[in-house]
């Protein structure tokens, strides 16, 4: 697990500086990761199932509003990243931005991919996006 | 229906608001450092690669209190001119003031619980500590024709030597041998005599020091006659010889002589490795890290000694500092100059170089990183390195200082020619370190394991 995090978020190059690798590799990227698909499956989950089944909002289910949430999580994302790396003491770099940002790339896919799989649950978006 | 869709929507965003607000920061923090670092830390487990046995186990006796010290004081008709009669001018000499503050400062020490006292002439003599002290302010009463010093280490070495307790001897250590014919063969008189009793664990620390001298000399070589009276222009060297158990040596220097301003050489003498970590943050450069397992929990006061680089190359050159706490090694080895001489990098598949070694500043003690807690930084250098780990040691070798060869003269028939120097010192040196290193090669002062690994 921890590799697979690792490879994913060292596509953007090595953490910067350093020396602060370990505590990237063995702490920011997992908690990164798993955040990340909890984030994203909590807001697919309430957009399809809460939102859209068990609350039967019948306006709430356009392809502007997934995009509402999608941006949201990407949102959350950032600021996660954020928050995770000053909670580990991780030296400021400028490479903390791109991580940020890489995050909330990544935290739109896992949202599309989750959106692919439990949109079928819903009663009243299982064609959103499409 | 189109108006109360904000109202609807409002569970909606606080469900969203609890998800992310529900955990404070120290729940989530301790969840994702329990939840993420589990016990298996593959990426720092490299099969080959040496276990660092940085962790030195100093002794647990070594904070208890040595059992005895024996101070022998020299009082042959040579010393007379460290401890002149006090005359009129009631001047003295700072043989005089220096071993009269030794003395006292051994008598009130809380480091050895017994002190003994003893005037050397052709046997040591008992005396008490002010008894002694008296001799060294007010001049010898009678003094002794000559001591001889292979004997009198000979004595130190059979009678007075137990486990936790050292002997000091304070003489000029002028030995002339009976004819001319016997000076090539001092070396091998100490060795005997130290020798003779076969401890096997015996260590002598050597401190020199000079003094201005008022009385006759009496030379090691007779070739200008037996003895210069009303000597000498110049200072004298005398000395402390600390001779025990190495451990015994080990804590009495430490404890009593570590504020000398003496120049010194210790022969048999171990001392445990001293703490060290790699400073991933003190003035590094190119692209390392810590590669030790746990490096990621930076654990206060954790030591580091695996380095993983990513990349290294002439234009991208990696350097590292290793932090070291020489805290508990003699001045001698503390001293920067004979650490730049001696410290020594051993490595393989690498060019690693120890480009610069320096002393702790103000700026490093008052730092909140971990620089702080050291003494002495040795930065390292390097391009290339092998394909896997390899062992790269910092040793700092065991070299004879060079000023006992400065302090050695071959003629000492007339000191105000020769200077401060002793008649055939480095032969006694040589005498005590045949005894002191045995058959085996020289053993370095310390040895810290590092490792140094690619990343992979």
């Amino acid at each position: 697990m921890k590799a697979l995090f690792q490879t994913i978020y060292e596509l953007i190059g090595q953490p910067q500086p350093p020396a602060d690798t370990p505590v990237y590799r063995d702490v920011i990227f997992p908690n990164l990761g798993l955040l990340n698909w909890g984030l994203s499956l909590a807001l697919v989950l309430l957009f399809y199932l809460g939102i859209n089944r068990a609350m039967g909002v019948a306006t709430f289910n356009k392809g502007r509003h997934w995009g509402i949430f999608l941006a949201l999580n990407a949102v959350l994302a950032f600021v996660i990243t954020l928050w995770q790396t000053s909670a580990q003491q991780a030296t400021q770099h400028s490479y903390i931005y791109w991580l940020a940002t890489w995050n909330a790339v990544l935290s739109m896919l896992w949202f599309f991919l989750f959106s692919l799989l439990l949109k079928r649950t819903s009663t009243n978006a299982s064609t959103t996006p499409f | 229906m189109r108006k109360p869709t904000l109202l609807t929507l409002l569970p909606a965003v606080a469900a969203t608001l609890l998800l992310t607000g529900c955990y404070s920061r120290e729940d989530i923090k301790s969840e994702g450092g329990t939840a993420t670092t589990p016990a298996e830390v593959p990426p720092t487990e490299v099969p080959g690669a040496v276990a660092s046995k940085n962790t030195a186990a100093p002794s647990e006796a070594s904070n208890a209190p040595l059992a005895q010290v024996n101070v022998f004081l020299e009082v042959s008709g040579s010393m007379e001119g460290f401890m002149p009669k006090p005359g009129g001018g009631a001047e003295n000499t700072r043989f005089q003031q220096h071993v009269a503050q030794f003395l006292s400062d051994v008598n009130r020490s809380t480091a050895v619980q017994q002190k003994q006292f003893f005037r050397i002439k052709e046997k040591p003599y008992r005396d008490s500590y002010q008894q002694l002290s008296g001799t060294v302010r007010g001049g010898i009463q009678e003094p002794a024709k000559s001591t001889d010093i292979p004997s009198v280490l000979d004595t130190l070495v059979s009678r007075y030597y137990q486990p936790g307790s050292v002997s000091v001897l304070i003489s000029d250590f002028i030995y002339s041998p009976k004819n001319a014919g016997a000076i090539p063969y001092i070396k091998t008189d100490i060795t005997d005599a130290l020798n003779r009793a076969g401890r096997s664990d015996l260590a002598v620390s050597v401190y020199g020091f000079t003094s201005d001298f008022k009385g006759a000399f009496y030379p090691a070589l007779k070739t200008a006659g037996a003895k210069r009276a009303s000597c000498c222009d110049t200072d004298i060297p005398y000395y402390f010889w600390v001779l025990g158990p190495a451990d015994a040596v080990r804590r009495f220097d430490a404890a009593l002589l570590s504020k000398q301003s003496a120049e010194q050489a210790h022969f048999g003498v171990t001392y445990p490795v001293p703490a060290s970590s790699l400073l991933s943050k003190f003035q590094n450069q190119g692209s390392w890290y810590y590669g030790d397992e746990g490096a990621s929990k930076r654990a206060a006061g954790a030591s580091y000694h695996t380095i993983t680089v990513a990349e290294a190359s002439a234009a991208q050159p990696v350097e590292f500092v290793l932090g070291l706490n020489l805290k508990a090694l003699p001045a001698l080895y503390q001293d920067v100059a004979y650490l730049k001489q001696n410290l020594q990098l051993i490595g393989q598949d690498t060019d690693a170089k120890i480009t610069q070694v320096f002393a702790a500043t103000e700026q490093t003690r008052a730092s909140s990183g971990p620089e702080s807690g050291y003494t002495h930084f040795v930065k390292v250098r390097l391009t290339r390195l092998g394909k896997a780990a390899r062992p790269l040691q910092v040793v700092l070798n065991d070299r004879r200082p060079a000023w006992v060869n400065q302090w050695t003269t071959k003629n000492d028939s007339n000191p105000n020619q020769s200077g401060a120097k002793t008649f055939a010192l480095s032969s006694l040196v040589d005498g005590v370190q045949a005894v002191t290193t045995g058959e085996q090669d020289a053993q370095p002062i310390f040895r810290i394991d590092l490792t140094l690994q690619p990343a992979r």
